[in-house]
């Protein structure tokens, strides 16, 4: 089945072929005249149930029933036997098809799974390299027991990447979703065009408009924002926005004046002359209450080296630098030192972010499988 | 997956007996498998072996025609004008090598994505996308055998 020439395997295709690969990019109106008519061949018949095969994934957090596996194997075979036969004999009556994924509900409208529409009387699964979409009159839900549970706003696209046991990965490519997960801190990864967000016990909101910009809105718990080195951490109450080429922004919380979150976005995201970006930093600096502490300690690994000192006065002010942390080091960006500080700050404890760093090395930046 | 997979081997009418068949066989030779990760790998070779056993016992290959019946149009529009525009297509996807008509099929006939096509064939992406291209650019040959029109310029978005 493989065309043998492994040479050829991964040279860069063309452009127009991100279409033709995930339905991702331009369309291409040939490709989707060709979708259009070959589409009436689809096979519409379920498929029968194999679950000795793709068992549902909660038995494994529970090593207990590891005790019972012969007597689930003898059930699963007789099980797979009655499945099979149920659908010889009746080929058109529905049999649910074991996949890992996510199970997709239709809220509003008429949302897609790639070609099919999802009924609004069954629930269908979102599958791993699915994608689904949403125009602007439908909406979706999707769940899934181990992980959690995502709303899917009007005129969407997310792509499910990855269902392992220890990382579930979706990609929104644009549109609105809203996630609470339940899955351990560190599992639930979404890309986005311009930053990866990573779930660490929480609630969430997370836009990506058409020119690949992102915005996080954190309503429980806390989300890390990574593009390669560039991170964020984002509490309750906070926001952050990402471009792309540039990555995550400063995250501040929502109720900051407006002057502030004015002068942080041009700081973050405009190409400004220095003189400019130091009355930006001033602006941020002087209208800085003790809660955004959360800005100050992030801008200590963004401003330039000149500016840093003022920003460690002020962030000092609000919260002092606890024992083990000193002006020299935190100048010189001393990462346990910078750690040791931001857990004074009453967020969270930021080892929970490292250890998934350390977990996943690879998953900082995006999945780009072209 | 399976239907797609004998969709570009054997004639539509043959197709749904013979995907039942698949399934039959794979329940029989489940004990063989080993390891839950090449499942649809397994699964397509039962399809494939499937599809060439049907050529050898009944039927010459140069007689993979299509008889398509409303029977097995499963989309709304079954207009003369499109029905034989889609078995047109379809015979033209077939005529192509192996690798490039099962996977193109995969692809513009079940719908399914480049990374989910690999998944469940267990090919790699890399020969999926390569697949898919070369499949793609001999189809569109095919087509409209005219090079000048063949080739649409990039628009601007």
């Amino acid at each position: 089945m493989d065309t043998g020439n492994n040479q050829t395997e991964n040279k860069p295709l063309a452009r127009g072929d991100d279409y033709l690969w995930d339905g991702s990019g331009e369309p291409d109106p040939e490709i989707q005249r060709l979708e259009a008519l070959l589409g009436r061949f689809q096979h519409k018949r379920p498929a029968p149930v194999f679950p000795a095969i793709a068992p549902d994934r909660r038995w494994a957090f529970i090593p207990g029933r590891m005790r019972l596996v012969p007597v689930l194997a003898t059930t699963a075979a007789a099980v797979v036997a009655i499945a099979v036969v149920a659908f010889l004999v009746n080929g058109r009556k529905t049999v649910p098809v074991i996949v890992a994924g996510w199970d997709v509900s239709s809220v509003a409208g008429t949302p897609r799974i790639g070609p099919n529409v999802i009924s609004e009387k069954e629930t269908s699964r979102l599958g791993v390299g699915q994608i689904l979409e949403t125009d602007h009159q439908s909406r979706a839900s999707l769940r899934s027991e181990d992980v959690g549970q995502i709303e899917v706003e009007a005129s969407t696209r997310l792509r499910l990447l990855t269902m392992d046991t220890g990382l579930k990965r979706i990609a929104l490519d644009r549109g609105t979703i809203h996630a609470y997960i339940w899955a351990v801190p560190g599992q639930f990864v979404v890309d986005t065009p311009s930053a990866v967000t990573v779930d660490l016990g929480c609630a969430y909101t997370l836009q990506v408009d058409d020119s690949g910009a992102g915005l996080v809105r954190t309503s429980l718990g806390w989300v890390g924002f990574k593009l390669n080195g560039h991170e964020s951490f984002i509490p309750a109450g906070a926001a952050c926005a990402t471009k792309p080429r540039v990555g995550p922004g400063t995250p501040y919380f929502e109720d900051a004046s407006t002057r502030f979150r004015a002068a942080l976005a041009r700081f973050d995201f405009e190409d400004s002359t220095p003189d400019q970006r130091a009355s930006d930093l001033a602006i941020v600096l002087g209208e800085s209450r003790k809660r955004d502490a959360l800005t100050l300690w992030h801008l200590l690994t963004r401003v330039d080296e000149g500016q840093r000192v003022l920003v460690f006065d002020r962030l000092g002010k609000f919260a002092p630098p606890p024992a083990g942390v000193t002006k020299e080091g935190i100048l010189h960006l001393d990462r346990p030192m910078l750690d040791l500080w931001w857990n004074e700050l009453g967020f969270d404890d930021i080892s929970v972010w490292r250890h998934w760093e350390r977990s996943w090395a690879g998953a900082s930046t995006p999945v780009r499988e072209k | 997956m399976v239907h797609g997979v004998l969709l570009a081997k054997v004639p539509l009418t043959e197709v749904d007996d013979l995907v039942q068949d698949v399934f039959m066989m794979a329940l029989r030779r489940l004990s063989t498998l080993r390891g839950t990760g090449s499942f649809g790998a397994w699964l397509a070779a039962i399809a494939r072996n499937l599809a060439n056993d049907y050529h050898r016992h009944s039927v010459p290959e140069d007689q993979l025609t299509d008889d398509t019946s409303d029977n097995y149009i499963a989309g709304g529009n079954t207009g003369g004008d499109h029905e034989g525009a889609a078995t047109e297509i379809l015979e033209a996807v077939r005529s192509l090598p192996d690798a490039y008509r099962e996977t193109l099929i995969l692809r513009l006939v079940e719908g399914m994505t480049g990374p989910e096509i690999a998944a469940r064939t267990g090919m790699t992406h890399g020969s999926v996308r390569v697949n898919l291209h070369r499949g793609m650019q001999q189809l569109r040959a095919k087509l409209n055998p005219n090079p000048s029109s063949n080739a649409p310029e990039q628009e601007t978005p």
